[in-house]
């Protein structure tokens, strides 16, 4: 049987996975606006929601949260295309006959609905520091530290959720409600827009089983929104290293790649 | 051997009611969107709640209101699927069931399947608010307005995309901006005075607005509920012909 190698010798075949879907990415945001508008938009129009209903001084917490939730939302949009590429496309069977691997496959769509979600982050963080210098709350390389782990764990962690979840998707017909229930509902069980002590106490216990409590604790805690001592802030770096390797496990085993 | 049928001409709206229970049929077997429909009132009354419990009343009749209003996001991913995924509309069409019965069908489908969370809104609207008879009435007829506004909208937007999956992208850009961003879930009061008019001719703040004002949650100048009532009935009445026009003229164009 011909493989890739021995037709194309200088073609290399490592290194290139990352680059293509960060293309397939930008591709897919400039033809298409409201792709690019989107990501940017929706966790605005749900921030001004809640600085409405809500007191002014929990903005920052809030922004917060929509940082983290954009993060975990990258789950929907991966599930969205892996799914939409296997089953309209059938391009993962072409994936799955090349030299890719599936973790490089994964990590290529998270990567590539990343860049749809950059320029929200990069908002969300400049209003961070600005509205969180306003209340007090400066932010600190400890901050950025915590900050960019959490949404770096999320990230990996709910892209691998979202790819495993579509791995199971059987048309397309089901991608919408499934991913919108999965990734809303885990966004909204965990205190991410609003203190966790603002919560009923059988809802914090629930909370503290999902890794993104932990980010928003973490992060919370380093900016000084949430006071939290330096033994709770490694418990809580502890724990969110510990749920999100657990879960990365668990959706590894449930993500199908070429055994169908 | 060519064999020449000729189909009688159609009266309008022949179909609707056997497309309707075909629609309700099918969408009676999509538990997993049933329950999606309830995610985005759902969380916003949790926050409502955590947040700023006072205006829990404002939010429940404003999830009622936003229930029906997403049901036009349901016809919009209907039509797209079964056109572009499933090419079905080509082969119900070419029957003698008439573009304005497909349209109008799948709409009252969809919204029979998805009526029971908007009951169940209607009920704790009913014990919280509470709502007196002319009060739920007035709830009652704007939710139907508002249906009508979406499943139009919903309708005609499907004709324009050739995949489902840039539809995500675009309705959930006009649903949150139609239904979060302006003044349904939370008073009319709290939105910056100066844009006031411009969510008062979106239909779903619109009615929003006014069911507001029967409950007392706001106060409208005359002004106001004229600009709110009169966008309201021109702009769905404007629709749903477009929409009854549009389906009609697309069939033509293919």
């Amino acid at each position: 049987m011909a493989t890739a190698a021995p037709q194309f010798p200088n073609v290399p075949t490592r290194g290139r996975a990352l680059p293509a879907f960060g293309i397939v990415g930008w591709r897919w945001i400039s033809r298409n606006p409201a792709v690019a508008i989107t990501p940017v938009l929706l966790p605005f129009i749900f921030l001004y929601f809640l600085s409405l209903i809500s007191p002014p001084s929990l903005l920052p917490l809030e922004i917060i949260g929509a940082m983290l939730f954009t993060m975990q939302n990258i789950g929907s949009w991966t599930l969205g295309d892996s799914a939409f590429w296997r089953i309209e496309c059938s391009l993962q069977d072409m994936f799955v006959a090349s030299p890719l691997s599936r973790i490089r496959y994964l990590f290529g769509i998270a990567f590539s609905n990343l860049i749809a979600m950059l320029p929200a982050l990069v908002i969300l963080l400049v209003l961070l520091m600005w509205v969180g210098g306003q209340h007090g709350y400066p932010f600190t390389p400890l901050a950025a530290v915590a900050l960019f782990a959490g949404l770096f764990a999320l990230w990996i962690l709910f892209s691998s959720i979202g790819i495993a979840i579509s791995s199971r998707i059987q048309t397309q017909r089901e991608i919408w409600p499934v991913g919108n229930l999965t990734f809303t509902f885990l966004g909204m069980l965990s205190p991410l827009y609003y203190p966790i002590s603002a919560l009923p106490l059988l809802w914090q216990d629930v909370a503290r089983f999902f890794p993104t409590t932990y980010a928003a604790l973490l992060v919370q805690g380093a900016l000084g929104i949430t006071p939290a001592t330096p033994l709770q802030m490694a418990f809580y770096a502890a724990l969110l290293g510990i749920s999100a390797i657990a879960g990365l496990a668990i959706t590894l085993r449930l993500y199908r790649w070429g055994d169908r | 051997m060519r064999t020449e049928v000729t189909l009688p001409p159609s009266r309008p709206f022949a179909g609707t009611a056997a497309f309707l229970w075909t629609e309700v049929i099918v969408q009676s077997n999509e538990r997993m969107a049933m329950v999606t429909s309830m995610i985005v009132p759902g969380v916003i009354l949790v926050f409502v709640e955590i947040l700023n419990p006072a205006l829990i009343s404002v939010a429940l009749v404003g999830a009622i209101l936003f229930s029906t209003f997403t049901m036009g996001q349901r016809v919009l991913n209907e039509a797209a699927y079964l056109r572009i995924d499933h090419k079905a509309n080509d082969l119900y069409l070419a029957g003698p069931m008439t573009p304005e019965a497909y349209f109008l069908g799948m709409s009252f489908g969809i919204m029979i399947v998805y009526l029971a969370p908007t009951i169940f809104l209607g009920i704790l609207a009913a014990i919280v608010v509470p709502l007196t008879l002319a009060t739920a009435l007035l709830l009652f007829v704007l939710a139907a307005v508002v249906w009508v506004f979406a499943a139009s909208t919903g309708y005609v937007f499907s004709t324009f995309f050739r995949d489902n999956r840039a539809i995500w992208a675009y309705s959930s850009l006009f649903f949150n901006v139609f239904g979060v961003l302006a003044p349904v879930f939370y008073p009319l009061g709290l939105f910056p005075a100066a844009l006031r008019p411009i969510v008062l001719l979106m239909p779903p703040s619109a009615a929003a607005a006014l069911v507001q004002a029967a409950i007392g949650a706001t106060t409208l100048s005359p002004g106001q509920v004229a600009l709110a009532v009169g966008g309201l009935a021109v702009e769905t009445v404007l629709l749903f012909a477009f929409a009854i026009y549009w389906a009609r003229r697309t069939v033509r164009a293919d």
